[in-house]
């Protein structure tokens, strides 16, 4: 119960915030390769700099829904500046919590025939 | 990589990211060049100018974004952290939050009276144009003659950088018509006086300038506070009539609740209806002068070019009336800013406050910021690790502001609420030094002096902890124990601001000990009067029945007859005034001062004439102060009559000395009127402390009052405790004429307490003061005494089980605080000898450097060091080796 209450605390997230979370779902990432996967995804929509990536990550390692990880690349491919950031449990709890959030709102969306030509899932 | 090697673009970047907080660069700024540089590659792949460009604009946007948050956050976090230790650490909390308060205190109360006297512009529109001009005789030292209407006209005339001159003198009237006879205090004004000034009307209107014609309907203005006490702000007052001096007169306005200067008054006439301003003496009598006169500058024009302007007026005025102006007396005028007029009398005592409150706040910061580091020996450990765990240098350093500002902005509101209390003490007391006093108030400016004083004092008590606390952050962690040998350096520091609290408290002690003894000699000073069981109470005649003299005479001597029939007198005279008369304290004895000359010495030319006070007194006056008869013979009954009676003066011993040295003065003549009217010396008395106990007394000349009618104050010598008769007296008074005022009754033993209250209150205010910073230091060489003890605790330890004794161990604790003490005394000292100096003109027969005071202030503070030290040096004497050994 106080779980949930301390995950919905952070909803609704901003959106390049569920992007970070979400490009860190599959494995961990250092900060260029989190930019470029949600440039990607989002089809640049949301673009992150190099000032809002780190301000995001500070507060997102801050409030425990992300971890420095302590594995790193092999030496070779490792620049020595590069952190790698992983998805703590209770951040991807507070992913999932933010996409049923978006999934109920579209569920009433849909439910009150807001798309006139609903698509199928 | 070599930093010149940089590319401009990364040097570019890295200025920008300097915008975020040092804490957040501290962990990602590499992190975020490495992101950088990879974007831009990729845009130079991808080519193009465009893409550069928006690069750098998302760059710059998302920087500047994120600075605000993240300071924030810190900020937020700190203050946080902040209120936990505080909460934590109460005590220290406690006392440090009151040091502050009582510091920024003093400095806001001083300051807001500083602010309101001496710094802000006249209340009036352009106050900085308005000029007061002053007659000198400066070689009989005559600085302020007053003006005559003569004068006045040709000033008024010939002036070129004036855009207005007004005139101004202060009566007190009998005012009927509104219950019983009152006595109002009236000033009396040029027609454009209110005008001039910029002061509008709250009802009716001010005065015309036919309201100045000779003959005009006399007509008043009642001052703001006079309408709203008296007739209870009554909105209907413009039209009514009173009767006054013999004439009906008309309200026709009130004026705004403006401070009145020079003086307060109850209601303003103009100068046509005063009936001595309009008699044919002063009309016409070039050397009757009774006018303050004011200016105001021509837009464009300085005070010295109306000063030389002026000037130039008197030197004309001296070729044309060589008379009026004799070459001897070094007649000349000039003119001065109103404003310093207003306040040269608090400046120096408000200056010297200001300096000692600022001595106080300095006392704070060194003790709070002691105390601080006395915490942070047992936070060292905390700090250290935080410091290890990667809180960056100036992150602590910012936590430490953060927490000092705190505490320093919770003392300033306390501090503002100290001052606010005060404000009416203070204002009291202003009021005896400057009639600027009553603009006294604390207003935004004041505030943000508070505001500046509280951020000043945490930014330098919270850097000066932070900057020794740093030296040792690296070591503290190595050391591993809580005491021994931190902070060698941190020590010598708390010692140095130990020192230093110990010199400033020193020298506040002196100021307040020179003011002390100053004041304490004064009250020593022999008066030259018996003042106990003397009232004086000033009686106003309704001064048109008495116009002249023979009238005046018969009133006063039935008066008289009255009073001593009264039972419980034992004697009464009646005077133009008397010893501590407030009017003469402040006025000074330039006020009551005439030039003469004595019959068979002539000057040589361009000598200055003789000069002298004067007062008028019936026969008894002498008897009822108790002044000593020392030669010749006191005024009698006989002199009285001035018709058939020679003229008849008696001199003092300070004019015997200065005018007779060699000679007896008894049946010498003097006159005062170029030769015309002669009075004979029937008399010499002893020497009157007239104008104030720090007054050497002046030569004096006691003329009859029958035959120099100035009737002003009644004084009566009583069996009995003399105020249980102020009110039989009243009625006496009465009795023989109801149109009298009676007023400012005053014992004498009254008047003279209050002619020191100027001293006695700045003795006080400099010794509070004092007080505090001894109490503050006091407790700071006791505290740091006790913190040595605590981190030496375990050295004690061994020297005791090696066998010192515990009186030696007792010693050497002392023996540290002494050295302390003994150091500071010794830089106060110093500071206190360059510094003292400029309290010369406060002090009274003592010397800046006065011995008695300085070691006297020495033993008292080696005293006060001696028991703060005492209570750890027996707690270090007492200690148990096998416990200090086992404690960590």
């Amino acid at each position: 119960m106080t779980k949930k209450r301390e995950t919905e605390s952070f909803l609704p997230l901003t959106p390049a915030i569920f992007h970070i979370l979400l490009a860190l779902a599959d494995g961990e990432k250092h900060g260029y390769a989190i930019l470029k996967e949600v440039a990607r995804r989002t089809d640049d929509k949301v673009r992150l700099s190099a000032g809002t990536l780190y301000g995001n990550l500070a507060r997102l390692e801050g409030a425990g829904l992300i971890a420095e990880s302590s594995r790193r690349p092999e030496v070779v491919l490792d620049d020595e500046r590069r952190r790698y950031y992983l998805l703590t449990e209770f951040g991807r709890e507070v992913a999932v919590a933010e996409a049923e959030r978006m999934e109920e709102a579209l569920g009433q969306a849909r439910a009150k025939k807001l798309f006139r030509k609903p698509k199928l899932a | 990589m070599g930093k010149q090697t940089l590319p401009f673009s990364q040097r570019l970047f890295r200025a920008l990211v300097r915008v975020l907080p040092f804490d957040f660069r501290i962990n990602y700024e590499g992190e975020m060049e490495g992101v950088f540089r990879e974007q831009q590659r990729e845009v130079e792949e991808q080519g193009g100018i465009l893409g550069a460009f928006r690069l750098w604009r998302e760059t710059i946007v998302g920087i500047f974004t994120t600075a605000p948050r993240e300071h924030w956050q810190i900020l937020t976090s700190d203050f946080g952290y902040a209120l936990r230790m505080m909460r934590k650490n109460l005590g220290f909390t406690v006392v440090a939050i009151l040091t502050l308060a009582l510091g920024i205190g003093a400095n806001t109360a001083i300051f807001s009276v500083v602010h309101s006297v001496l710094l802000r512009s006249l209340p009036y529109p352009q106050g900085q144009q308005l000029i007061f001009i002053r007659q000198q005789e400066k070689k009989i030292g005559i600085d302020d003659l007053s003006f005559s209407v003569k004068e006045i006209e040709d000033y008024r005339a010939q002036n070129r950088t004036l855009s207005g001159l007004v005139e101004y003198h202060a009566m007190s009237f009998t005012l009927f018509g509104h219950g019983d006879p009152e006595r109002v205090r009236t000033g009396v004004v040029s027609a454009n006086y209110f005008d001039l000034f910029g002061v509008q009307p709250l009802l009716g209107r001010t005065f015309l300038p036919d309201d100045e014609k000779l003959g005009a309907p006399p007509v008043l203005l009642l001052s703001y506070e006079y309408w709203k006490n008296n007739f209870g702000s009554d909105p209907g007052i413009v039209g009514k009539t009173f009767e006054m001096n013999d004439k009906v007169h008309t309200v026709v306005g009130v004026l705004p609740p403006v401070p009145q200067y020079p003086n307060e008054n109850d209601v303003y006439m103009a100068t046509s209806a005063c009936p001595f301003r309009s008699g044919k003496m002063h009309l016409e009598d070039r050397d009757m002068r009774m006018m303050e006169v004011f200016g105001r500058l021509k837009p464009g024009v300085t005070v010295a070019q109306a000063s030389a302007d002026v000037s130039t007026i008197a030197a004309g005025l001296k070729a044309a009336y060589p008379k009026s102006y004799p070459e001897n007396v070094g007649f000349n005028s000039s003119a001065s800013p109103l404003q310093e007029e207003l306040t040269h009398g608090a400046r120096p005592t408000l200056l010297l406050l200001l300096g000692a409150a600022a001595f106080v706040l300095l006392i704070a910061c060194a003790n709070v910021a002691n105390l601080t580091l006395s915490r942070m020996a047992k936070r060292e450990r905390e700090l250290a690790v935080r410091s290890a765990l990667g809180a960056g240098r100036s992150r602590l350093l910012r936590q430490l502001l953060t927490e000092s500002f705190l505490m320093a902005f919770i003392g300033g509101v306390l501090g503002l609420l100290l001052a606010y209390g005060s404000l009416e003490l203070l204002t009291d007391f202003v009021g005896r030094l400057t009639p600027r006093a009553r603009e006294i108030h604390i207003d935004s400016q004041v505030l943000l002096f508070t505001l500046a004083a509280a951020l000043g004092t945490s930014i330098v008590f919270g850097t000066l902890s932070a900057l020794f606390s740093r030296a040792n952050l690296t070591s503290s962690l190595k050391e591993g124990s809580s005491g021994a040998g931190t902070g060698y350096q941190q020590n010598r520091m708390r010692s140095a601001l130990i020192v230093c609290q110990i010199a400033f408290s020193f020298m506040l002690l002196i100021g307040a000990g020179l003011m002390m003894r100053s004041l304490f000699k004064m009250q020593q000073v022999d008066a030259g009067i018996v003042p106990q069981r003397v009232l004086a109470m000033r009686t106003t005649f309704n001064w048109s029945k008495y116009t002249e003299a023979e009238k005046t005479g018969v009133i006063v001597e039935k008066l008289l007859e009255r009073v001593k029939s009264e039972p419980g007198v034992l004697s009464a005279a009646i005077s133009s005034r008397y010893p501590f008369e407030p009017e003469m304290i402040t006025g000074g004895p330039e006020s009551v001062s005439f030039s003469f000359q004595i019959e068979g010495r002539t000057l040589e030319p361009g000598q200055a004439p003789p000069v002298s006070t004067f007062a008028a007194v019936s026969p008894d006056y002498f008897k009822t102060l108790g002044i000593p008869l020392k030669g010749g013979r006191l005024l009698a009954e006989t002199d009285s009559d001035k018709l058939k009676a020679p003229n008849v003066v008696i001199i003092n011993e300070a004019a015997r000395h200065q005018f007779w040295p060699q000679e007896d003065p008894i049946g010498k003549r003097v006159s005062a009127d170029g030769g015309e009217h002669w009075a004979i010396i029937v008399g010499v008395v002893g020497d009157v402390r007239e104008f104030g106990l720090d007054h050497a007394p002046a030569p004096e000349f006691y003329a009859a009052q029958a035959q120099n009618p100035q009737p002003s104050t009644l004084i009566v010598r009583t069996m009995a405790e003399p105020r249980s008769l102020a009110q039989a007296l009243t009625r006496a008074v009465h009795d023989v004429d109801p149109q009298t005022a009676v007023t400012h009754i005053l014992t004498l033993e009254q008047a003279r307490y209050e002619s020191m209250a100027s001293p006695r209150v700045t003795a006080s205010l400099l010794g509070i003061f004092a007080g505090l910073a001894l109490v503050i230091a006091t407790a700071g060489i006791g505290g740091i005494m006790a913190l040595m003890v605590s981190q030496r605790i375990r050295e004690i330890g061994i020297r005791i089980a090696l066998g010192a004794r515990p009186l030696r161990i007792l010693q050497m604790v002392l023996g540290q605080g002494m050295v302390l003490t003994v150091i500071g005394i010794a830089i106060g000292i110093a500071g206190a000898v360059a510094l003292t100096k400029f309290m010369k003109s406060l002090l009274f027969e003592v010397p800046p450097t006065d011995i008695l005071t300085f070691s006297g202030v020495g033993l008292a503070l080696l005293i006060a060091a001696i028991l703060a030290s005492y209570l750890p040096a027996r707690r270090a004497a007492t200690i148990d080796p096998n416990e200090a050994l086992r404690a960590d």
